[in-house]
């Protein structure tokens, strides 16, 4: 009999077990010839060609092993399954959104300080040169982190069996935007650059290459970085689905609950059949089905839960509180290049009014969206709410005293004033939230991916402990007929 | 990649800024007939209103300068400041400098000079600067937003019936500006290249004019940033201000003749004629006893041209 008529036997669960009660009671029916396809008058003809104990033995254990190695086949794929989407969500896709975010707050930074120290003039404060520095390096480091990642996850996906065909879609996009990202920086920091020596030199085509390094880095880079952010959080989202995914799992253990099923029947028609209390192999059997059968919905409830927990306690409001920082930093970019240009309320104070009035807060602002989601920085978005209103009315009182023609005054409160500390303020309380988040979400995602450790495996060892028991126990039963 | 992007927006940009001045010159084509001598460069503004003279079009002072009781230059007085609007990145003439955060120039000398006169000091807080960009001068000016407006500002005949100006303080003309050693000659060997000038500027027009395909820019600095990066030919505009950006790039000459005649003002609004004539009396001093020879030395080279002469038209 072939493991696929034994399978094929096992679909057939109600019938079977019929088809088992008349066997054990009338002694004669041919449980090895159970194709379902077969007519039920046929099969009972068949009954008559009495068969003996010996015979249906034999059957059940080769129906037993193959159920055995069925349930490691399916219960070792389900878990490798949810298992490599628990690892996809903590070792790529959420680095990579981070990365993807990070590299969008460093270029903000950047933007922001190379505005502040041009403005300080030819004699730039070494702090602001130090943080622009390091903001370039550390965009430069996280494109650089992303590229690798990004090329790994994208051979990975070319693996039979992994994510979907969305996901190479996507992964191809990041590369275009990394690729973009690394070009562009070159080009940003050369204009930086060279808008730093020409004002050093006092000459006003310094502002000019200011101007042309933010226009780049607002209408490409920041562009590409948020493209990534939003291409990798789609793949968080469809890796964490399938993590916590419940149609596979519930197909795995419902056949788990049927192998336990059919190995209580069976043990108990042969203790009928036999007159033995307890065959040991079956009850070793029944054990290791149950167990491995637990372990795995009890992996699957505390994955999922963990990282559903990460999701909403964790990536969601540091991707709220990022928002709000990134915002933040681009109105303060154009505090300042509202005062390089020095012609009045420009562009760049429209622009910073625009940016004031998506961070809030304020009905469906991002300030108010990051104080109402569930992360454990609430109290710092909170404080951030409060730092941000403050900064706007210092930032008021700054564009009067530019308007009323106090340039160089103005300049120094953007510089060192009350401006300056109420952003500072501000900028810190809402990286200290995102810091949080993304700890929450980190050892969240990790719990999750820990209780699908070793699933795999255990489900193939269980199964060949089943299978092994199952012959054990009934091949002694077989050798007493001999 | 992005300089890319950049291009295809400004190519669109120029495509119809090119399809509009052709249509225009076509029509003006039509309309001026066999008349008018072929190769002529008329500034676009002497055609628009042929009965003015931007160069005579000043109202004659009467005397020295002198704050009378009720005029425009006694407001500014109690005010405490004199409100200017300004260049900040025309390098020599209103630029802000980096080094102390001062706007300072030519423009800047001249504003300065009619401020110490109604003030009779030298404070330098007596003058406010604002700087406003080419496409704002006239507004603010008609606003009263600003006082006066010292912008590097062609009086034209256009721009006379939207405000009045003070007499000719500096004559400008348009040429080109472009690398050393490219072998353009002159606006004339441009066709169809990319020639960078300001939006709000008389510029563009005159480039598309040439046969040259205009970029235009916020500011003339932008001007010089697609010059060094190779996405223009050349600049073209007042010689006053291709000498400011030549003055921050050596490896950049000015080629090729006076395209136009572009004599300089001071922009006032049409409601204080007194105002007026209280600055032209400050220019005469000026021109009189060596300050704007000064301030020529000081900003723009130590051959210094005589200043031009007034004129006035009432």
């Amino acid at each position: 009999m072939s493991g696929r008529q034994a399978v094929g036997s096992m679909r057939g669960g109600s019938g079977m077990s019929e088809r088992t009660r008349a066997a054990a009671a009338g002694n004669t029916a041919t449980v090895a010839r159970t194709e379902t396809s077969v007519p039920r008058a046929v099969l009972r003809s068949r009954s008559r060609a009495e068969r003996s104990t010996p015979d249906k033995l034999r059957v059940l254990l080769a129906l037993l092993i193959a159920l055995s190695l069925a349930w490691g086949v399916v219960a070792a794929l389900t878990a490798d399954q949810h298992a490599s989407a628990a690892s996809d969500v903590v070792a790529v896709s959420e680095p990579l959104s981070l990365d993807a975010e990070q590299i969008y707050q460093s270029l903000s930074d950047a933007d922001a300080t190379a505005a502040s120290a041009f403005l300080s003039g030819g004699l730039e404060p070494a702090s602001l040169r130090q943080r622009y520095d390091a903001d370039i390096s550390a965009a430069a480091v996280r494109i650089e982190a992303a590229s690798a990642m990004e090329g790994a996850s994208a051979a990975r996906t070319k693996l039979p069996g992994h994510l979907s065909s969305q996901t190479s879609a996507a992964a191809t996009s990041t590369g275009d935007d990394l690729a973009t990202l690394s070009a562009d920086l070159t080009v940003y920091n050369g204009e930086v650059q060279t808008a730093r020596a020409d004002n050093r030199l006092g000459l006003p085509v310094g502002a000019a290459y200011l101007r042309e390094a933010s226009g780049l880095l607002r209408k490409s880079m920041l562009f590409a970085a948020s493209d990534i952010y939003t291409n990798e959080n789609s793949l968080l989202t469809s890796a964490s689905a399938q993590a916590t995914g419940l149609p596979l799992m519930i197909v795995a253990i419902l056949l788990g609950l049927g192998i336990c099923y059919v190995l209580i029947r069976t043990s108990r028609w042969l203790t009928r059949r036999t007159h033995r209390v307890v065959n040991g192999g079956l009850l070793l059997a029944l054990v290791v089905a149950v167990v491995s059968v637990v372990w795995l919905a009890g992996a699957f409830v505390i994955g999922r839960g963990e990282l559903l927990h990460a999701q909403q306690y964790g990536s969601g409001p540091a991707g709220a509180a990022a928002r709000a920082d990134v915002a933040a930093l681009q109105a303060h970019a154009d505090e300042s290049l509202t005062l390089i240009d020095n012609s009045g309320d420009d562009q760049y104070q429209g622009d910073f009014v625009n940016q004031q009035k998506q961070l809030g807060p304020g009905p469906s602002t991002l300030l108010t969206k990051a104080v109402a989601a569930p992360g454990p920085s609430g109290a710092l978005v909170s404080a951030a709410v409060t730092d941000a209103q403050q900064w706007y009315r210092a930032h008021a009182a700054l564009r009067a005293q530019d308007n009323a023609g106090d340039h160089a005054g103005a300049v120094n409160a953007a510089l060192t004033g009350q401006p300056a500390d109420q952003f500072t303020q501000l900028s810190t309380a809402l990286s200290n939230a995102i810091t949080a988040d993304q700890n929450a979400f980190a050892s969240n995602a990790r719990s999750g991916q820990d209780a699908f450790t070793g699933l795999a495996i255990g489900m193939i060892v269980a199964a060949l402990v089943m299978a092994a028991a199952c012959a054990w126990g009934l091949t002694r039963r077989l050798a007493e007929y001999r | 990649m992005i300089i890319r992007k950049h291009l295809v927006q400004v190519g669109v940009t120029v495509f119809a800024a090119v399809a509009v001045v052709l249509g225009t010159a076509a029509a003006d084509a039509a309309t001026a007939g066999p008349a008018r001598p072929s190769g002529a460069h008329l500034a676009p503004s002497v055609r628009s209103a042929p009965a003015c003279n931007p160069d005579a079009s000043s109202i004659r002072p009467s005397g020295p300068p002198r704050v009378t009781s009720g005029s425009f230059m006694a407001t500014i007085k109690a005010r405490g400041y004199l409100i200017a609007g300004v260049d900040q990145s025309t390098y020599h003439f209103g630029f802000l400098n980096p080094l102390d955060n001062q706007i300072e120039g030519f423009d800047i000398d001249m504003v300065r000079a009619v401020a110490d006169a109604i003030f009779g000091n030298t404070n330098p807080g007596n003058v406010h600067f604002k700087a406003i960009s080419d496409q704002d001068r006239i507004q603010d000016v008609q606003n009263g937003t600003v006082d006066i407006v010292a912008h590097t500002m062609t009086i034209t005949c256009d721009r006379l019936q939207k405000l009045d100006f003070s007499s000719v303080y500096f004559d400008a003309g348009q040429r080109v500006l472009v690398q050393k050693n490219s072998g353009i000659s002159g606006l004339a060997a441009l066709k169809g290249q990319r020639v960078c000038a300001t939006s709000g500027s008389d510029s563009p027009a005159a480039i598309a004019k040439a046969g040259a395909v205009p970029v235009e820019v916020t500011y003339w600095t932008d001007c010089l940033v697609l010059l060094q990066q190779g996405d223009v030919q050349a600049i073209s505009t007042d010689d006053s201000i291709l000498d400011g950006l030549a003055a921050q790039d050596p490896f950049t000459e000015m080629v090729g003749d006076r395209l136009t005649h572009e004599p300089y003002g001071l922009a006032i609004a049409k409601q204080h004629p007194e105002f007026v004539q209280f600055v032209n009396a400050v220019l005469e001093q000026l021109r009189a006893d060596g300050q704007w020879a000064d301030s020529y030395r000081r900003w723009i080279g130590s051959d210094v041209p005589p200043p031009p002469a007034a004129q006035y038209g009432s």
